[in-house]
């Protein structure tokens, strides 16, 4: 058709929608990639074009992937972007060569979504057959399939019934996986939620998906540091930029993409000596009150539940004084000293990740040529961080009673101010993973 | 019954008006967010790339989930936009020049923002899908929570007008604008405003942390005609703000239809910047906030002002 | 005319999309198209009320009733077991009965329709139906309207009463529970 065409070649220059799947390493540059004014990151594979496969996704996502692909409407495209690491056989299969290691990833997503407009690249068919899973097989020898209150049997659908609730009645309750590729948790978070309207009545996060999936991603500062010490400047920068990366992702899941975005670009820019605009980007926030409309009073944890965890910004925002720097000589000769909170919410794991961010720029700065002394254990900025044992594992446990009687935008709220991240719990358990291999 | 203009006229005006209002809407909110998140901004970009992200709406196939119902998840979209044209339609941009204007404008008014939350519930509801069905139940709490505060702020305005018609409303703000007469009902309107078009801080159905909300099943030609519709809804409401509060035609020098247009789009960037500076409210903090706090103040400007009048 | 016979038009439209989306709450098998249905006949009415030169009465009946019907909806949504009411299931109980005792009563609100002889005086349309209507409110039917209002505004006050966080026996939270019951199980 001709006006079809005109469209498309129309639309050729536009804004790419692409649902990013950013697995094993491969969070910081998509990141990046998210800044490009040619990419346009969306949060539901309905809206998107491209699919972009990133870093290493371990094999038992690979059914979710699938239908991530499946629920793409026409034209869609794949594209993967092993970015070092080794992708294994993905069900996807790529309508282009894999983005290289040094190839910019804006430029080659635009020109495969040009190709495929221009009709140059066919779109892909679906992975999985267009067949009913549960087809109708009619009215079976007990009634059930049949009329009458459609289920068969008389009195086929239970009626409101007592339940020992506020008021008396039980409610219809829907159970609900959601993960692993939910935009507001890194990949490979799965929740399974029972819910009754939208409160959550019972909630678990599945276990890391990364533990056991052998890869060669790469390890980062962190890792290294647990067999060999690093500099500090090194580690407390790398500490700052993982706070503001998520910040960024705090704001976004509180609906200001925006200022998102500019976060972002300041997390990947950020420098030692910069610890101005970081301030400035403090005081901003808390002007716009984000962590007070969101996060007061909502996911708190009773501060008895936390003694040992270690769960970095999440324990020491109900004012356990655990933090594995405080331990370490180089850092005590620094002056370090643990910021405290006191209101163990979401609001103030906020505020404690925003001025550890400050913090950890102050000590890079100062830190000249420093060493780290102690190896074996370190503080992620997430928590307590040792071979075998990463503060996802441990904060599993917890989320049950965190979640139980949130109301969903609650509890996302709770869930994200927790930082779950199931790639550190799998980079952890691999032992000495590739760690000279930076 | 007063003079209504020709109804092929009206739909004509009325659909240009629509298509204006969200392609400015669609290139004030990009640029915005351009601004805003630090990058660079073009006029191209702004200008065009919306044009390009629509032709290429218009060019996916639309996808369907598992066992929906198909008429309402066709009639949603359609439904929205029809009301923020009702809406549009009894807003005047002069004495003599509205598309309609009978005795009762306002209930017009307030049945198509009413209405808007079965246009919600069923486009959440009809796609089949657990993300969208929570969408439609938090738009079903936070519409009923604003409807009472939006009446009430709007039937203030009405008092100095004693007529419930838009045209006396904004011939009786001739000497003096209501958002001076009566200072607590702009805020108030604005507020509800947003809660009505599901914008920014209140935009809950259609939200970040259901990624998507109601149109997360949404692709193609669907996915554009809820957005645009959505925007019509804004357009609507910042137009009746300007009308109700801020005095329609009335101004020194310009004439009046460009007054209009220069207060809407006022009301457009004010309220598309709080999209892209305030975070989105929690509904229950919403709930509770419109029956306990906005019921009281919008009755206490509905007794101010008849105090003032009497 | 053109414009009595567009009118004309109208008013059958209205009046056919009533009838039929009145049925088609009965005949759907999924109960919150029944409420929608049931939200379209009361909109074709109301927009006979406006023909007929209600304006008022009729916006405000479609302004209240997509209210109550969103609210049956999700009631219906919250209790029957039906996950978001999306599998299919009859919406009537005995229904030879229901049936039955729906073609006797529309025989009986249309027999005086059809056979009583109404009188032929039109009435001009009113012109300013706002003042019209504020003096009857607050003039010959105030005593109506203010009593209403009063009992409308203590149900209001009691349903929200009976709704708060705070129950009967206790929290929301703590999951109150009638301490009766609980003691008569524990005594058996």
């Amino acid at each position: 058709m001709g006006l079809r065409s005109a469209f498309s070649h129309f639309a050729e220059t536009a804004a790419v929608p692409v649902f990013a799947v950013a697995g094993g390493g491969a969070r910081e540059a998509v990141g990046r990639l998210s800044q490009s004014p040619t990419v346009e990151l969306v949060d539901t594979p309905a809206a998107a074009t491209i699919l972009l496969v990133a870093g290493s996704v371990p094999p038992s996502l690979n059914p979710a992937l699938t239908a991530v692909h499946d629920a793409m409407p026409s034209p869609r495209g794949t594209i993967h972007w092993p970015l070092g690491a080794d992708q294994g056989e993905l069900p996807t299969t790529p309508s282009a060569p894999p983005i290289g290691p040094s190839a910019d990833a804006a430029d080659a997503i635009a020109h495969v979504f040009r190709a495929l407009l221009s009709g140059a690249v066919p779109s892909e068919q679906p992975i999985q057959p267009n067949a009913d899973p549960n087809p109708w097989r009619g009215i079976g020898p007990y009634g059930q399939g049949g009329s009458g209150m459609t289920g068969g049997t008389p009195y086929g659908r239970p009626m409101a019934e007592l339940a020992p609730d506020r008021d008396g009645l039980r409610l219809d309750v829907l159970p609900l996986s959601v993960g692993p590729f939910f935009p507001r948790f890194p990949v490979g978070v799965t929740l399974e939620v029972v819910m009754a309207g939208d409160v959550v009545i019972e909630g678990r996060v599945t276990d890391s998906p990364f533990i056991g999936h052998e890869s060669s991603f790469l390890a980062g500062p962190f890792l290294r540091a647990l067999s060999h010490p690093a500099p500090v400047a090194e580690i407390e920068l790398a500490r700052a930029r993982e706070h503001l990366r998520w910040v960024s992702n705090a704001l976004v899941t509180q609906g200001l993409p925006a200022l998102a975005m500019r976060v972002l670009r300041l997390a990947a820019t950020v420098t030692p000596d910069d610890a101005t605009s970081v301030t400035a980007l403090i005081r901003r926030v808390r002007l716009l009150r984000v962590p007070q409309w969101s996060g007061a009073g909502v996911g708190r944890l009773a501060p008895e539940l936390l003694p040992g965890l270690g769960l970095g910004p999440v324990s020491r925002a109900a004012g356990l004084r655990e933090d594995a720097r405080s331990t370490d000589p180089a850092y005590l000769a620094l002056g370090f000293e643990p910021i405290l909170g006191h209101a163990s919410d979401a609001a103030e794991r906020w505020r404690l990740r925003l001025a550890e961010a400050s913090q950890s720029l102050e000590l890079a700065r100062r830190a000249g040529d420093r060493r780290t002394e102690q190896t074996g254990v370190v503080e992620s900025p997430r928590g307590r961080l040792q071979a075998h044992d990463a503060p996802f594992q441990r904060l599993q446990p917890v989320i049950p009673d965190l979640l139980a009687g949130l109301e969903w935008g609650d509890a996302v709220t709770a869930l994200v101010s927790l930082d779950l991240d199931p790639e550190e719990a799998g980079v952890a358990a691999i032992p000495s993973a590739r760690a000279d291999a930076a | 019954m007063r003079d209504y203009a020709s109804p092929p006229l009206a739909l004509m005006t009325i659909g240009l008006v629509m298509v204006t209002g969200v392609y400015l809407i669609a290139v004030m909110d990009r640029s915005m967010a351009t601004l805003i998140g630090g990058g660079r901004w073009t006029l191209g970009d702004s200008a065009i790339g919306p044009l390009r992200s629509a032709a290429l709406l218009l060019v996916q196939r639309r996808r369907v989930t598992e066992r929906p119902d198909a008429p309402a998840w066709a009639l949603a979209p359609a439904l929205l936009t029809g009301l923020a044209a009702v809406a549009l339609a009894t807003v005047p941009i002069g004495p003599d020049t509205v598309a309609t204007d009978p005795s009762t404008g306002f209930v017009v008014f307030s049945a198509a923002i009413v209405f808007v939350m079965i246009a919600v519930f069923l486009h959440g509801w009809s796609s089949n899908s657990a993300l969208a069905m929570h969408g439609a139940y938090r738009f079903g709490a936070q519409a009923l929570s604003f409807q009472i505060p939006f009446l009430l702020a709007m039937l203030a305005t009405a008092l100095p007008a004693e007529s419930l018609s838009i045209v006396d409303i904004v011939n009786a703000q001739e000497s003096l604008w209501n958002v001076v007469r009566q200072p607590l009902g702009l805020p108030l309107y604005l507020v509800v405003g947003l809660a009505v078009s599901f914008w920014g801080p209140l935009n809950l159905p259609d939200a970040s942390d259901l990624a998507g909300g109601t149109s997360v099943e949404d692709s193609g030609v669907a996915r554009l005609l809820w957005t645009a519709a959505r925007a019509a809804m804004l357009l609507a409401v910042a137009a009746m703000g300007a009308a109700g509060f801020l005095g329609g035609w009335w101004g020194p020098w310009l004439p009046g239809p460009a007054w209009v247009v220069v207060k809407t789009v006022a009301l457009l960037a004010l309220l598309l910047a709080a999209g892209h500076l305030l975070p989105r409210i929690r509904i229950q903090r919403f709930v509770v906030t419109a029956w306990v706090i906005l019921i009281p103040l919008a009755l206490v400007n509905i007794f101010v002002s008849a105090a003032v009048l009497l | 005319m053109s414009g009595e016979l567009l009118l004309d038009a109208i008013f059958w439209l209205f009046a056919a999309g009533a009838v039929v989306t009145g049925y088609r709450v009965f005949r759907t098998d999924s109960m919150v198209r029944a409420a929608f249905y049931l939200l379209a006949s009361f909109a074709a009415v109301g927009g006979i009320l406006v023909l007929l030169g209600a304006e008022f009465v009729g916006m405000v009946l479609i302004l209240m009733m997509a209210g109550e019907m969103l609210i049956m909806a999700i009631v219906m949504v919250m209790y029957m077991m039906n996950p978001a009411g999306l599998n299919p299931m009859w919406m009537v109980h005995q229904h030879r009965v229901a049936v039955a005792a729906g073609l006797l009563s529309f025989a009986v609100l249309a027999a005086p329709v059809l056979l009583v002889d109404f009188p032929d005086h039109p009435n001009p349309a009113p012109e300013e139906a706002t003042a019209q209507l504020g003096e009857e409110l607050l003039g010959d039917s105030m005593l109506v309207f203010q009593t209403a209002g009063v009992a409308l505004l203590s149900t209001m006050i009691g349903a929200v009463v009976l709704a708060s966080r705070r129950g009967r026996y206790g929290e929301a939270e703590e999951g109150s529970t009638e301490p009766s019951l609980e003691q008569d199980l524990e005594s058996t």
